[in-house]
């Protein structure tokens, strides 16, 4: 009963016409950039964070929230048409919904793509509303012990998902956490790492580095390619799939909808691995296991669903512990602090129009995005068409001005560039730039709680272990390692991430 | 031995580089670095408090996680000599090299140096290297244009976007920007570039209110 009068003043939140202009922005942006392929959800909402200044806090988050699960949506486009995932989180779907778009059904596969991901965000806003506040509940009684453990969950976790080398990622997350604490030090006031540059004084603001990393590195390396893309410029129609498709694509978005929402949930999860996991169960359960790979409708039920979903949930951990799950979430987390919003578990009870005014947003964010997208799929293939050479000038421009105009100081500038430099290194050294932002984000708040817990526990490093909820968080984060380590597994993972590149 | 693995090597040494860099200068370099460095007009700290378990002081965490890096990163440059992987999955394809590297960041430190020196602030210095180095990627590795050319619009829009404005900033952009790219076509980045810099007046100036000047400094 509660959660359904929670929902009903979350909804009256989300409906006010304010809000419902900036949902209504914010998914159709997300689904502009999740169809341009080279253009991903981490730059946009970066590029649009210094925007939010002006905005009421509200109405920032839910339009920021809709750039992501908007982009979710606008992926599958592009994977199905192109062959290319316009997303990340797209790259399995481009397996059987190209191969469908080549038959001629490219309308059905997307059609599904829609319809399935309306499907998983409405269920997934539903488990939103149901885990989160008994989670926060438990959050509330979190100490630094707890909080550490939790975070060094998360950052093993975002290794887990990283493509290649374990140990590369690791060290990249360690990286992460060393340049988060560029700055002054908050226990001690002195000044860390700063060469004696005043601008360093503050630490580096994430989006800088984001903007670099992602951006900048993303966009050298697009040029550098000169591979042509080829659209799929047949006529679209019959976008209606049939009932024997219906029968097929039920079950399997189901499937997708529930391993997708509880793989978001998990701290360094979120669509990406809830798609490549429900693309690897449908392929081990379906009964068409042999047609995969040759068009079948279920790899495109699947993935689509759970990536939805994802994307979804991963708000959870974000919204009762005030911790990021990934990339997205470490910028939702910049966006609430520029707003005087400290995150955490405390949201919910003193905010409660924020809380749950952006989770009903989800659900009508969800539902203009399919009924604006089925109909607007033609401009949508359009859009395709746009070349890449005026596209990047295009989004430096908004990236320098977005970057320019965080304190007005080309100096940000300077290390948006410097980020870029390592970035396109990294990604030549095929160390992956994901687990190094979670670090850098954590990077101040694990020290802080370190501190802390070793100031209660007089020194003793056992305490991360004596707590029985800290203790748990520990044991997990060693078997997920242990787990990836050993060598049959170590081979399925790396043959995963090949078939993805 | 031989190296195996280039990736391998190349990222053990980053690693190894990064986590030695914060180590020594969160307890502090040797005493002769400090006294070269004051020589040079340079004043490098001394490292900074280590603390107790119990109360950490600002260097602990950097020095625990600093060695940590370090040995990751040896991890990963010895893993290149054993490495068994395909020689294609294993090769840098990277578009300078790691001279060039140096060059390009010896010229940025010179000319800030010089800046600094001269006007008071390096931010022309920085400018001028960004335009330097651009030059410079144009003459000897036209693959590595897309990197510089990229980092150099951002560069010269940010440095210039004061005195000159939003509007010829966007525009000088845009210019370089696709000057990176594979085909320049310079009537359609013209129109790109005007398109964009109307857009950013009205979107960010005019609608967003965002504190930038959109005509150059000596005009108004």
């Amino acid at each position: 009963m509660e959660m359904l009068n929670n929902l009903l003043l979350g909804f009256s939140v989300a409906l006010s016409p304010f809000n419902i202009l900036m949902c209504l922005v914010g998914v159709l942006l997300g689904t502009l950039i999740g169809v341009l392929p080279g253009v991903g959800p981490v730059a946009t909402i970066a590029m649009l964070l210094p925007i939010t200044f002006n905005l009421n806090p509200i109405g920032a988050l839910i339009m920021l929230a809709g750039i992501y699960y908007g982009a979710q949506y606008g992926g599958s486009t592009t994977a199905i048409l192109v062959n290319l995932p316009g997303e990340s989180s797209s790259v399995v779907t481009c397996i059987d919904g190209y191969q469908m778009a080549r038959r001629g059904r490219a309308g059905p596969a997307l059609a599904t793509a829609a319809l399935v991901s309306f499907f998983a965000g409405c269920v997934a806003t539903l488990i939103v509303a149901m885990f989160a506040p008994p989670l926060a509940e438990v959050a509330l009684k979190f100490g630094p012990a707890e909080y550490f453990s939790l975070m060094v969950l998360g950052l093993v976790a975002a290794v887990v998902l990283a493509h290649g080398s374990l140990i590369k990622a690791i060290a990249m997350v360690v990286l992460g956490l060393l340049l988060g604490l560029i700055g002054t030090d908050v226990n001690s006031g002195v000044l860390r790492f700063a060469f004696g540059i005043s601008e360093l004084a503050d630490g580096i603001g994430f989006v800088v580095v984001a903007m670099g990393m992602f951006g900048i590195a993303e966009i050298v390396t697009n040029l550098e390619h000169t591979g042509q893309r080829e659209v799929f410029t047949k006529k679209v129609t019959h976008l209606w799939p049939t009932k024997e498709d219906f029968r097929r694509l039920i079950p399997a978005a189901l499937r997708g909808t529930f391993l997708g929402a509880a793989l978001g949930i998990l701290p360094g999860g979120g669509a990406l691995l809830a798609s490549f996991g429900a693309y690897t169960l449908e392929k081990k359960v379906s009964k068409y296991a042999h047609e995969f790979g040759q068009g079948a409708i279920e790899g495109v039920a699947a993935p689509e669903s759970a990536n939805n979903a994802g994307a979804q949930t991963s708000f959870i951990p974000l919204l009762t512990l005030g911790i990021p799950s990934n990339a997205v979430m470490a910028l939702m987390i910049g966006a609430m602090m520029i707003q005087g919003i400290a995150p955490g578990p405390q949201v919910m009870n003193e905010r409660p129009q924020l809380f749950w005014g952006m989770i009903a947003s989800m659900w009508v964010g969800n539902l203009m995005l399919v009924v604006l997208n089925l109909p607007l799929i033609g401009m949508w293939i359009k859009l395709l068409t746009v070349p890449y050479r005026l596209l990047y000038p295009s989004i430096l421009l908004f990236m320098g001005i977005g970057v320019f105009s965080l304190s007005n100081n080309p100096f940000d500038v300077l290390i948006m560039a410097f980020f870029g430099l390592l970035g396109y290194i990294c990604v030549k050294l095929e160390c992956e730039p994901a687990p190094m932002i979670l670090g850098f984000i954590l990077g101040p708040l694990m020290e802080e709680n370190l501190r802390r817990a070793m100031l209660l526990s007089r020194g003793d490093p056992l305490v991360f272990f004596q707590k029985p909820i800290s203790a748990s968080f520990l044991v997990v984060a060693i078997i997920l390692l242990a787990i990836i380590a050993a060598p049959n597994i170590r081979k399925k993972r790396q043959e995963v991430f090949v078939e993805e590149t | 031995m031989r190296i195996n693995s280039e990736k391998d090597f190349w990222a053990g040494l980053m690693f190894m580089g990064f986590g030695l860099a914060f180590m020594l200068i969160a307890i502090g370099p040797p005493a002769f670095l400090v006294e070269l460095g004051g020589r040079a007009g340079w004043k490098i700290e001394y490292g900074y408090q280590m603390g107790t378990a119990v109360r950490m002081g600002p260097a602990y965490f950097p020095t625990l996680l600093g060695g940590l890096l370090a040995v990751l990163g040896l991890i990963v440059f010895l893993r290149s000599f054993v490495s068994k992987l395909p020689k294609a999955a294993t090769e840098v394809r990277m578009s300078f090299n790691v001279v060039d590297l140096a060059i390009g960041i010896a010229i940025y430190a010179v000319l800030a140096w010089a800046s600094k020196r001269v006007l008071g602030n390096a931010d022309w210095g920085m400018m001028g290297a960004s335009v330097v180095l651009a030059v410079l990627a144009f003459a000897f590795r036209p693959k590595a244009k897309p990197l510089v050319l990229v980092i150099a619009s951002c560069m010269v829009f940010a440095y210039l976007l004061k005195p000159l404005g939003l509007v010829l900033s966007s525009i000088l952009l845009v210019f370089v920007a696709a000057l990176g790219g594979h085909e320049y076509r310079t009537k359609e980045v013209a129109i790109l570039a005007v398109a964009l810099a109307v857009f950013s007046v009205l979107v960010f100036v005019k609608a967003l209110t965002l504190p930038f000047p959109i005509w150059p400094e000596f005009l108004q």
